[in-house]
């Protein structure tokens, strides 16, 4: 089956030495940023991304993915042990985990969170593998008019998830196409918006954007957060959860590994979604929901496998599509073009090492971080203590170093500096930088799309909306009107903010 | 393990990135290298330009005695990199490695360029030539020349030649080539070359013109038709294809190629140094394999060919952007 054949790829290509070093840089990176909370996965795949550009497209990949999934675990570690979810997805974990560390149990709460995790990661990637087969065949029937309509369904999703008001979603993805409309046209070649700096002929970069609102933005935020970083001395007596504790939580990690893969590939979903609905679900269909948040492991085991889940199967919209469904993935595509890969359903085929290296490197990392954190759990846990007044400059430095390293021009790190501070602002006002990224990365290619089309057809606007010629662009702009359709209904609308709410 | 070599490349770049190494320049006596000599690629890691000055640095390390570090600037269509030498200090130790946009068809496209390509950049050599393939997509009924102008006066429109960008030689040489042969081809730009194959494969675009290595396989595996080949050498492994040369076609040299420059004012007697040592080492015949595998020919000569070869070039493509009042500087 073709299937085994293509993991088969994706195994030789994330087993060499060079990329399992990789694969276990990024989930041990993963875990660190993961146990500290005021340091986000997203924070540090933006400061890491230039690092990244020397490495092959598969290995940087590889790397970043690590780091997205290896934060869900670390994020978990913290929540047990101190209370102090380390990522958002974490915060349900703190429920009933940290309730079971205070009861002395919190060897198997730490045991029974990264065997859900593995699990989960485990089926996920097959998820992923089993999706991606039916999706190539998409590939060879996108051209200029699909492209356009792909990312006018993507930009309409970015909007109806985003969270708060959808008024201030539309604004960024707006601002963020404004702004990546700036530097030389490719259709004309006249430069728009460069104000005759030479630093802007090729437009904005991504990498001082990205580190900018979510390097130093998300640290000027935290630090204006209150801090509480109690720490609970923790005795392991023993790290096994007992054959009770498994067989109750088969079924929960079942669910949980389910809801995960479902929320993960819906844009605006992914991980802290997933961790909230499993948690829920769990409560809902066990016969003692009083024991929920006084140390049930059903509820450990559900979130964590929900959160690792969805953190893998947001993938999916990416590899196959292009379409980065959050934040963190439009980074990866950020990663992507900065490679001269072109996103979009041509990479499964043009760099079948690539998509399913990354893929295979997905199982193989959730191994690795099963192995290798148990023991660690000390260590991550002191590392704690290393003050904010420490942690911070050095990562303000990095953020520089990383920045000026693209093309080592100084008027990148300024360009950081300015959108650290629109981030801040942005903050201030409750828009999500998110719909932004999207817009950024999104527009350039929608205009382009949209622009090559229309030349193509000689001026001809029915080309996206042709039925019997282009039944992928006529579908993919159908899904967006009833996208924006449902967003406007009020029913809709309530129920969204609600959930939204409880996040 | 190249990867992990790799990944320690990048780590001494950056380290490398922090020294202010330009500070405190010593006066160099001539012919002798007294430091560090850095070779700027204006574009990013990966391409051509960027694969000859790392395939070439470490010899030329040897050679003179000094480490050589690769470094890249990447941004408006190789005029940053460009500015950045012609400024530099003209001492020899600081080279330009770039191609025929940055050296041939930008000073015609840009009006504002901060620097005379011909005045503020000194040529030490050339490096290598690699033709353009023309090639069509496999379902346009056409195999050679003659029948692609015939079918194009029987399907008006149908045509479009995707180019790797507004005002690049390939953009050009579309442009001279429709004008000569009375095609009334669209021509589409793309982000580079790589997406401008990948559109015509997949029938987006239907007609190019691009680097032979690139565009080889295509053909080889029938993705792609040839109808062509520039310059006045057959392929072997496309010998049936017949040359610009032999067709009477305009643009007989359009193609890529690249160059050694150094900045403004450097002795000549080290641009001499420098011109030998490099061509020293383009004869060595592991080099020479390695430019044949990206699919070009070494051509070296002496700065004043080089920089013949730059005037005849300017001069030509200015022609062409003149004639058809192309501007891209706003």
């Amino acid at each position: 089956m073709d299937l085994f054949a293509n993991l088969a790829t994706g195994f030789a290509v994330a087993l060499t030495p060079a990329n399992l070093g990789f694969c276990l840089l990024g989930a041990l990176i993963g875990t660190l940023v993961g146990v500290l909370p005021g340091i986000a996965p997203i924070t540090t795949i933006a400061i890491l991304l230039p690092f990244t550009f020397t490495l092959p497209p598969a290995s940087s990949l590889i790397m970043l993915a690590g780091i997205f999934y290896g934060a869900q675990y670390g994020g978990s570690t913290t929540a047990i042990l101190v209370n102090v979810p380390g990522e958002s997805s974490a915060i349900v974990t703190c429920l009933d985990g940290h309730q079971m560390a205070k009861q002395g149990r919190a060897g198997p709460a730490l045991a029974i969170a990264a065997i859900a995790s593995f699990v989960a990661g485990t089926l996920a990637t097959v998820v992923i593998a089993t999706a991606s087969v039916p999706m190539t065949w998409l590939a060879l029937k996108f051209n200029a008019p699909e492209y356009f309509s792909l990312m006018v369904l993507g930009l309409t999703g970015a909007v109806v998830l985003a969270h708060g008001a959808p008024e201030k979603a539309v604004a960024m993805v707006l601002v963020g196409l404004l702004l990546g409309l700036v530097g030389i046209d490719v259709n004309s070649g006249a430069p728009r918006m460069t104000m005759d700096l030479a630093g802007l002929a090729d437009g904005i970069g991504f990498v001082p954007i990205a580190i900018g609102m979510f390097g130093i933005a998300e640290l000027a935020v935290t630090l204006g957060k209150p801090q509480d970083r109690s720490l609970l001395t923790v005795k392991f007596s023993n790290l096994w959860p007992t054959r009770a504790d498994i067989r109750a939580c088969v079924p929960s990690i079942l669910r949980g590994t389910a809801i995960g893969s479902i929320l993960g590939v819906l844009p605006g979903g992914g991980a802290a979604l997933s961790s909230f609905a499993a948690y829920a679900l769990e409560k809902k269909v066990s016969s003692t929901p009083e024991r929920f948040g006084r140390g049930a492991i059903e509820g450990v085991a559900a979130p964590e496998a929900a959160n690792n889940a969805g953190a893998q199967t947001s993938f999916i919209p990416l590899l196959t599509l292009g379409i980065p469904g959050n934040a963190i993935m439009a980074l990866m595509v950020g990663a992507l073009m900065i490679q001269g890969i072109q996103p979009g359903p041509q990479v499964m085929i043009s760099q079948p090492q690539l998509f399913w290296g990354v893929i295979a490197s997905m199982w193989l990392g959730n191994l690795m971080l099963v192995v290798l954190n148990l023991p660690l759990v000390g260590l991550w846990v002191s590392l704690l203590r290393v003050p904010y007044r420490i942690m911070f400059p050095a990562i303000v430095l990095f953020c520089c170093i990383g920045t000026y390293t693209v093309s080592n021009t100084v008027f990148d790190i300024w360009t950081m500096l300015l959108f650290g501070i629109l981030g801040v602002f942005f903050y201030k006002v409750g828009a999500e930088p998110a719909p932004f990224v999207l817009g950024f990365v999104l527009g350039p290619l929608m205009e382009e799309n949209f622009r090559r089309a229309m030349y193509l057809s000689r001026g001809n606007p029915w080309v996206f909306f042709d039925f019997i010629e282009r039944p992928i662009s006529a579908g993919l702009l159908l899904c967006a009107a009833a996208l924006l359709v449902i967003l406007v209904l009020p029913a809709v609308r309530s129920k969204r903010e609600e959930v939204f709410q409880e996040e | 393990m190249f990867k992990l070599r790799a990944a320690f490349a990048g780590l001494s770049a950056v380290v490398a990135a922090a020294l202010p190494f330009h500070a405190g320049v010593t006066a160099a006596s001539a012919q002798t290298f007294t430091k560090q000599v850095t070779i700027i690629v204006p574009y990013g890691p990966g391409g051509t330009s960027d694969i000859l000055a790392r395939l070439m640095a470490p010899k030329l390390s040897e050679a003179i005695g000094q480490p050589v570090i690769v470094e890249n600037k990447p941004s408006s269509s190789g005029n940053i990199g460009a500015d950045f030498v012609a400024k530099a200090p003209g001492d020899g130790h600081t080279l330009l490695i770039t191609d025929a946009g940055t050296l041939a068809t930008q000073p015609n496209l840009v009006k504002k360029l901060s620097f005379d390509v011909q005045k503020d950049l000194m040529p030490v050599s050339m490096v290598m030539f690699s033709p353009y393939l023309f090639a069509v997509h496999p379902s346009v009924p056409a195999a050679t020349l003659q029948e692609l102008i015939a079918y194009d006066k029987a399907n008006p429109g149908k045509l479009n030649v995707g180019t790797s960008g507004v005002g690049s030689v390939q953009h050009l040489t579309a442009l001279v080539i429709g004008k000569k042969y009375g095609i009334k081809w669209g021509i589409v730009p793309y982000r580079g070359g790589a997406p401008a194959i990948r559109a015509v494969v997949s029938n987006e675009s239907n007609v190019i013109f691009n680097g032979a290595l690139a565009t080889l396989p295509f053909v080889v595996q029938n993705q792609l038709k040839g109808i062509a080949v520039s310059g006045d050498k057959k392929l072997p492994t496309v010998a049936n294809l017949p040359t610009f040369k032999e067709l009477g076609m305009p643009v007989v040299e359009a193609g890529s190629w690249q160059g050694f420059l150094t900045s403004k004012g450097t002795p000549p007697a080290m641009v001499a140094k420098l011109n030998a040592e490099l061509r020293k080492i383009l004869a060595m015949p592991e080099i020479a394999n390695k430019i044949k595998e990206l699919g070009g020919d070494v051509r070296t000569g002496s700065p004043d060919e080089f920089a013949a070869w730059m005037t005849k070039a300017i001069a030509e493509w200015g022609a062409v952007v003149k004639a058809e009042n192309i501007q891209i500087d706003g």
